[in-house]
């Protein structure tokens, strides 16, 4: 029996293996391939200007006749490119098959586009709003022609091939939008376009918004700066708050008790002590093992949303860091787009802990009141402010989902956004514009959060960890 | 400070401030070493591999920045620091707990060559810091001034091949690249054979990472401060540096 039974499965694997073999020999060969002109035909040597001008009339032996063009929808689009005005151009010592890679063959069509990523970095320049247009090919924002479209097919905006009448145009302009400026902003977000923008120009991320999102090192809309600020003023009454009293019986000289005060750190940290200070840090900071001998519960719910925050804080500090040292890779891009299907699950799953566990908190504080439990009003400001902030963010990805025209295979990764989504999609309440604003009150809710932070309960999240290390206790 | 039985009074030479400055400069400019030699001979395979090991030139590039960047704002700390010492702790910068180079320094640099070729029976009183430890702190404080010039012009050439002619930027190539080689030949070969490899503190001088000296030492390599010391009646404890 045994060696039939081998037998039969060693065929059965022989015919699997020729059937997939068959598969892929045949998919390979279903799409005809076309012949490459260069194939056969001398490359000229494209890191001379020698060369790329050569290249470049090449081209022009028939894309600078008046009468070059193409067909688009059964009328003639002009393919005419002017030698003395690309000569102006920012692009007039590359090759046109450097940025049009597809073309030199036949059938002589560019399917692909213009391929500027295989020069330019994806996120150059400014990765924030880079992050933020990833699914926008780059000509859309980069040339001068107005007129955008969003490819349903592939969930990207492009540069349409007609205006806003319908009419065929053509982009054989070559001109390069000026992005100093702001205007080319609004080719797309302006009120009912049809490209899913919002309506309002919103500004960059600040830093400060790297404890949740990925966010480029810029200080974004004007609020940021103002919060940093009245923290630091904070952090330095604090500080200097501290400093008043006495450090080991010094009690004049702020110098000498920063010099004792540093010494006696200094001389924790390069000795045999760190380690039961590291293992203080990883059972009590980490785990939090005192807030679990206070009761499980309490541990539960202070664990949502202290594990969310912190997950959140290092897989957007990670995007940071692979942005600077990698930003080409697919890892990077992945991790900054908010689409992605791993960075969409992981933010509403995150987003949803910290909600349930602001909930359950001031459910407990309000509703089902243990006697353990004291309010008081620091707590409540603190709880309501997280929680605010987290209902403002669920709130701006259903409407982008909404608004973006997302399609739902790439949305329901974001499960809480995409029904938030579905529901706002009953009524239309201009979601168009109402994201600007919603936008401005989440950031804002973000900006009182770090203004708040080294005043009220939220110090905590500094203060206890700095308390529980001082008072470790050795073996 | 080895094997040592007695309790010995302790005398602190650098403040916490001035050994994290220096632990930062000494991996930030093992950092901007290795990076900097591994792109400025980028055709060699170690250099390849190192590279690729650290993820590829951009990454390189970026860590090498990082690396000088968190150079620089040493630097900054350091003049912070002189700022500090002047007008917060009334200090003189010409004085012998400074740094800074004086008339005095030339006089001990003639009478400590003297000892050296035999000429006097002992070295100078040196005070706080001898010449040649002035001379490593001076060198590396206005090499990392050269650098980063040269650096920044080869950070961003274009802005700066709008205001000096393009030959500008390949004379930073070369001066950012000699002056590379003089500092890490200096830093890794003079300066830690200076500090390590001296008989009385072989096989390490660990001053700059523990701050403490015995006051046997301060007789020994700073007899013009112990002196100075013990004249003011100033017991064993922290001094204001």
């Amino acid at each position: 029996m045994k060696p039939r039974l081998q037998t039969s499965a060693a065929a059965l694997c022989a015919m699997a293996f020729c059937f997939m073999a068959f598969w892929m020999v045949g998919s390979s060969t279903a799409q005809e391939e076309p012949s490459e002109c260069l194939d056969c035909h001398r490359q000229r040597n494209l890191n001379s200007n020698e060369g790329v001008l050569s290249s470049q009339r090449f081209c022009y032996n028939c894309h600078q006749e008046p009468g070059s063009h193409g067909d688009f929808r059964a009328s003639k689009v002009s393919l005419q490119v002017k030698p003395e005005y690309f000569l102006t151009s920012p692009h007039r010592y590359v090759a046109c098959v450097q940025c049009h890679t597809r073309v030199a063959q036949s059938p002589h069509r560019a399917l692909s586009g213009v391929q500027c990523a295989s020069c330019h970095p994806r996120m150059y320049g400014a990765p924030g709003t880079h992050a933020e247009h990833q699914r926008v090919r780059c000509e859309a924002c980069h040339t001068d022609s107005p007129f955008v479209t969003l490819d349903a097919a592939n969930n990207q905006v492009k540069l349409a091939h007609t205006n806003d009448k319908q009419a065929p145009i053509s982009l054989a302009k070559h001109k390069v939008t000026d992005v100093s400026r702001q205007e080319f902003c609004s080719r797309c977000h302006v009120s009912n376009n049809q490209v899913g923008a919002p309506t309002t120009v919103l500004p960059s991320k600040s830093f400060v918004c790297i404890a949740c999102h990925y966010s480029p090192l810029q200080m974004g809309s004007p609020v940021f700066p103002v919060a940093i600020i009245i923290a630091t003023m904070g952090v330095v009454g604090t500080l200097a708050f501290w400093f008043k009293a006495s450090v080991q019986g010094e009690v004049a000289s702020v110098h000498r008790k920063v010099q004792l005060g540093s010494e006696a750190v200094w001389s924790k940290v390069f000795s045999w002590e760190i380690f039961p200070i590291l293992k203080t840090f990883f059972f009590d900071v980490l785990l939090q093992r005192r807030i679990l001998a206070n009761g499980v519960s309490r541990w539960f719910i202070h664990s949502l949303i202290f594990y969310s925050f912190f997950a959140r804080f290092a897989l957007s500090f990670l995007a940071l860091f692979l942005q600077k040292f990698s930003p080409e890779s697919e890892l990077t891009l992945t991790l900054v787009s908010k689409d992605s299907s791993f960075v969409a699950t992981f933010n509403d799953l995150t987003g949803g802990f910290i909600l349930a566990g602001v909930i359950w908190a001031m459910g407990r504080r309000f509703l089902t009141k243990p006697e353990y439990v004291s309010t008081q009003e620091q707590d409540t400001i603190a709880l309501v402010i997280i929680g605010l902030v987290t209902l403002s963010g669920f709130l701006l990805e259903g409407i982008r989902l909404l608004v973006g025209q997302i399609p739902p295979h790439v949305a329901l990764s974001a499960f809480f956004g995409y029904a938030i989504s579905r529901l706002f999609s009953v009524v239309d309440l201009g979601w168009q514009s109402m994201y600007g604003y919603i936008w401005y009150v989440h950031a804002l809710l973000w900006a009182l959060f770090i203004a708040y932070l080294p005043f009220g309960k939220l110090k905590h999240i500094f203060t206890t960890p700095l308390s529980l290390l001082l008072n470790y206790k050795r073996g | 400070m080895r094997g040592q039985t007695v309790e010995q009074p302790i005398y602190w030479r650098f403040n916490v401030l001035h050994r994290v400055v220096h632990l930062v400069v000494m991996f930030a400019f093992i950092g901007v070493g290795l990076t900097g030699f591994s792109i400025a001979f980028s055709s060699w395979g170690q250099a390849q591999t190192f590279v690729w090991l650290l993820g590829g030139i951009d990454s390189v590039r970026y860590l090498h920045r990082f690396c000088a960047v968190l150079l620089y704002l040493c630097v900054t700390t350091e003049i912070l620091w002189v700022l500090y010492f002047k007008l917060v702790l009334r200090g003189n910068l010409l004085g012998p707990n400074s740094i800074c180079f004086s008339r005095r320094d030339l006089r001990y640099f003639r009478q400590h060559m003297g000892y050296i070729l035999g000429r006097r029976q002992a070295p100078p009183p040196f005070d706080r810091f001898t010449w040649w430890e002035k001379f490593d702190y001076w060198t590396l404080f206005i090499g990392m001034q050269t650098m980063a010039l040269t650096g920044l012009f080869l950070w961003f050439p274009e802005f700066f091949s709008r205001y000096f002619p393009g030959v500008f930027v390949n004379l930073a190539q070369v001066l950012h690249f000699d002056e590379a080689v003089l500092a890490v030949f200096y830093k890794f070969f003079i300066h830690t054979s200076v500090r390590h490899l001296r008989p009385e503190v072989y096989p390490g001088d660990w001053v700059i990472f523990t701050g403490k000296v015995t006051k046997e030492t301060m007789m020994r390599a700073h007899p013009g401060e112990w002196a100075a010391l013990n004249a003011s009646q100033r017991g064993p404890g922290l001094g204001d540096q």
